[in-house]
């Protein structure tokens, strides 16, 4: 086993094992902190597969930015703890059955299907790349994303509008 | 043809029209305080109109690809752009005079109409994975947003919560399926990824791994489209909704999402072979489709069979109609998709008729249970004479457009000799016909002690209902046309 697989395999356990931990936890905070592992976790995945801007951009955003506003959200709801996050109606035997289905075939998947591989690649900076293909061949999706923000922020905006302002 | 950045701009006006619409509203939004009231309408309904006129105008020879490939533009993609922005125009007449939204702030209304109808114009082209999915996003947001826009009212903000949450599990169950796709074929254009699959001959494993695609993407557009089983948000977001924007949703997202389905199952997932696509050898994704067709519509009439609230009622019927659309689909022939295209433009008149009613009784009355529409023939014989109208036409009753929808679909089904599956379609129909006769029952019929106040409608809601009225009365005349109409819409990118 080299240092990669080592590397690689500790990265995967601490990535799902956080991950169940944001489930699982009964109280917010914990389920928070625990997510800061999962996303670390993925950006190190994203740098196994040699992307290397989407590892800087999945820390700088979701690290930096998302993580950072879930915990304010966190921290200023009224009750913190005992906090009971469970709906009503709670179905364990066929959440489970369901789940373990979705895994099986999620995974049998994964192994077992014939994939187009591309074979071993020489790690190279993709940041130019990608800028070349925002502004070439998806053009028209980065400007409709801005789009999409735009209708975000009006969304937004109605949101925080006071109400007797109409 | 595929067209680079620049080139395409010439085929892009509706879309671009309707983007510096959206951006002349939010402007005039925040600058005129005193005009908005009456320009933001105005705007918004130039804009829609400008860029109905140029989609009518588009002359683009044959099928093509534009922006390096990310929109497919072809008689398939015009037809649902039309229908889109005429969904748009009237939706946008409805809502101005519904009291609904005129107890809060309309900016942002107009603004989002806008930004909802331009996502829907990008998914009926979409022929690139991203581009699909980023402009499902922009219909679903705006659509959140939209659901939720009644901020004190308790109802539609949990209708917009339910939507996020089944929003954003579907939307990750179909990017899932995209990844797993992506993975088979190493591309994420629909068309490539055709020839791919082609290439490789789907065999071992992989079929069951594409069947998975199958599944979860259709989760996807199911969502959209509220096929059951992805249909559990449906009642409640619709029942929560200010009601023009119920009516908008139970219409335009419906056939953009089928737009959307039809373009990924038989653009990419199917190889054309002269009026019948064959399916790519090993997967038998046609059969998902009839067992989703087959659910939705039973699921759907059974169920609104005990609602007492209108626009529940009408929730769980447009649910079965899209059973009923979803039998087009299934079917893989022309006449199958010509039928759905049919089936669409008809359901376009009677449903958003029905649900104007809707919008219209509760601006005087303030409800939507059925015991308060006992008497209303009395109190307004036009408005229930109107209802009636679009009630039969959604059962189907032969003089009404609805007819013509069911005539066009049951006749592919028949003709595929699917004798069964037209016996289920045939049989919910009958069911149908019971809840939409008991609002009949309970408007003609039903009188109670009260006397009879007269139900003011103002004038530009009887005139809208009359131009919902029109086609639907007239359309079993001049169905030629649409006939004509139609079968040259389905015309796909690498198709036919």
């Amino acid at each position: 086993m080299s240092v990669t697989d080592i590397v690689f395999i500790l990265t995967a356990v601490v990535t799902v094992g956080s991950a169940v931990v944001v489930v699982v936890s009964r109280s917010l905070i914990y389920s928070v902190f625990s997510l800061l592992f999962t996303f670390f976790g993925v950006a190190i995945l994203y740098v196994f597969l040699g992307a290397d801007f989407l590892a800087g951009a999945q820390v700088l955003i979701y690290v930096g930015g998302i993580l950072v506003l879930l915990l304010f959200g966190v921290m200023l709801t009224h009750r913190l703890y005992n906090l009971n996050l469970t709906t009503e109606r709670f179905q364990p035997i066929a959440g489970t059955l369901i789940a373990a289905a979705v895994f099986a075939s999620i995974s049998l998947a994964a192994f077992k299907t014939k994939w187009k591989l591309v074979g071993e690649k020489e790690l190279e900076p993709t940041t130019q790349q990608i800028g070349e293909a925002f502004l070439s061949s998806y053009l028209l999706p980065f400007e409709i994303a801005s789009v999409l923000l735009l209708v975000a922020l009006i969304g937004a905006a109605m949101l925080v509008r006071r109400r007797t302002d109409v | 043809m595929n067209l680079g950045n620049l080139d395409s701009l010439n085929f892009f006006y509706p879309e671009l029209i309707l983007l510096g619409g959206m951006l002349l509203v939010v402007i005039s939004d925040i600058s005129l305080k005193g005009l908005r009231v009456r320009i933001n309408p105005l705007l918004t309904l130039a804009a829609l109109l400008l860029a109905l006129f140029y989609t009518l105008q588009t002359d683009h020879g044959s099928a093509m690809t534009l922006f390096e490939g990310m929109l497919a533009l072809d008689n398939f993609a015009l037809y649902f752009k039309v229908f889109l922005l005429v969904a748009g125009i009237l939706v946008l007449l409805g809502s101005l005079h519904s009291e609904e939204l005129a107890a809060v702030h309309q900016g942002e209304f107009h603004a989002l109409l806008l930004a909802v109808t331009l996502g829907m114009l990008l998914m009926a082209n979409s022929a690139h994975l991203v581009m699909l999915y980023l402009s499902l996003e922009l219909v679903s947001l705006t659509s959140y947003i939209m659901v939720g826009y009644l901020r004190s009212d308790r109802l539609s903000n949990e209708a917009s919560m339910k939507y996020i949450l089944f929003g954003a599990v579907s939307t990750g169950a179909m990017l899932y399926g995209f990844s797993l796709l992506y993975g088979m074929t190493g591309s994420l254009d629909l068309f490539a990824i055709r020839d791919a699959l082609l290439a490789q001959e789907v065999v071992g494993f992989n079929q069951v791994t594409l069947m998975l695609v199958v599944v979860l993407t259709t989760a996807g557009f199911g969502f959209k489209t509220a096929a059951v089983p992805f249909h559990f948000w449906c009642p409640d977001v619709y029942t929560g909704a200010p009601t023009p924007v119920t009516a908008f949703l139970s219409v335009a997202p419906k056939a953009a999402g089928f737009a959307i389905l039809v373009r990924f199952f038989l653009g990419g997932l199917s190889q054309p072979a002269g009026g019948q696509w064959g399916f790519i050898s090993g997967i038998d994704w046609p059969l998902v489709l009839i067992a989703v067709s087959v659910m939705t519509m039973t699921l759907g009439n059974i169920a609104a069979l005990t609602q007492n609230n209108l626009k529940r009622m009408l929730a769980y019927s447009s649910i079965a109609h899209a059973g009923y659309i979803l039998m087009g689909a299934a079917l893989l022939t022309g006449t199958g998709l010509k039928a759905m295209l049919v089936y669409l433009f008809v359901y376009l008149f009677m449903n958003l008729g029905a649900f104007f009613v809707v919008t219209v009784i509760f601006n005087s009355e303030k409800t939507f249970e059925l015991q308060d529409y006992n008497g209303m023939f009395r109190r307004s014989p036009f408005l229930a004479v109107a209802m009636s109208i679009f009630l039969l036409s959604l059962i189907g009753i032969p003089p009404f457009a609805g007819f013509l929808g069911k005539l066009y679909i049951f006749g592919a089904v028949i003709d595929q000799g699917l004798y069964w599956f037209a016996l289920v379609g045939a049989l919910n129909a009958a069911v149908a016909a019971f809840y939409y006769m008991r609002v009949m029952k309970h408007m003609i019929l039903e009188n109670d002690d009260r006397p009879p106040t007269p139900l003011r409608i103002s004038a530009l809601n009887v005139a809208l209902l009359v131009l919902l009225l029109v086609p639907n009365i007239l359309l079993i005349v001049f169905w030629s046309p649409i006939d004509r109409w139609t079968a040259n819409s389905i015309t796909l990118f690498g198709g036919l």
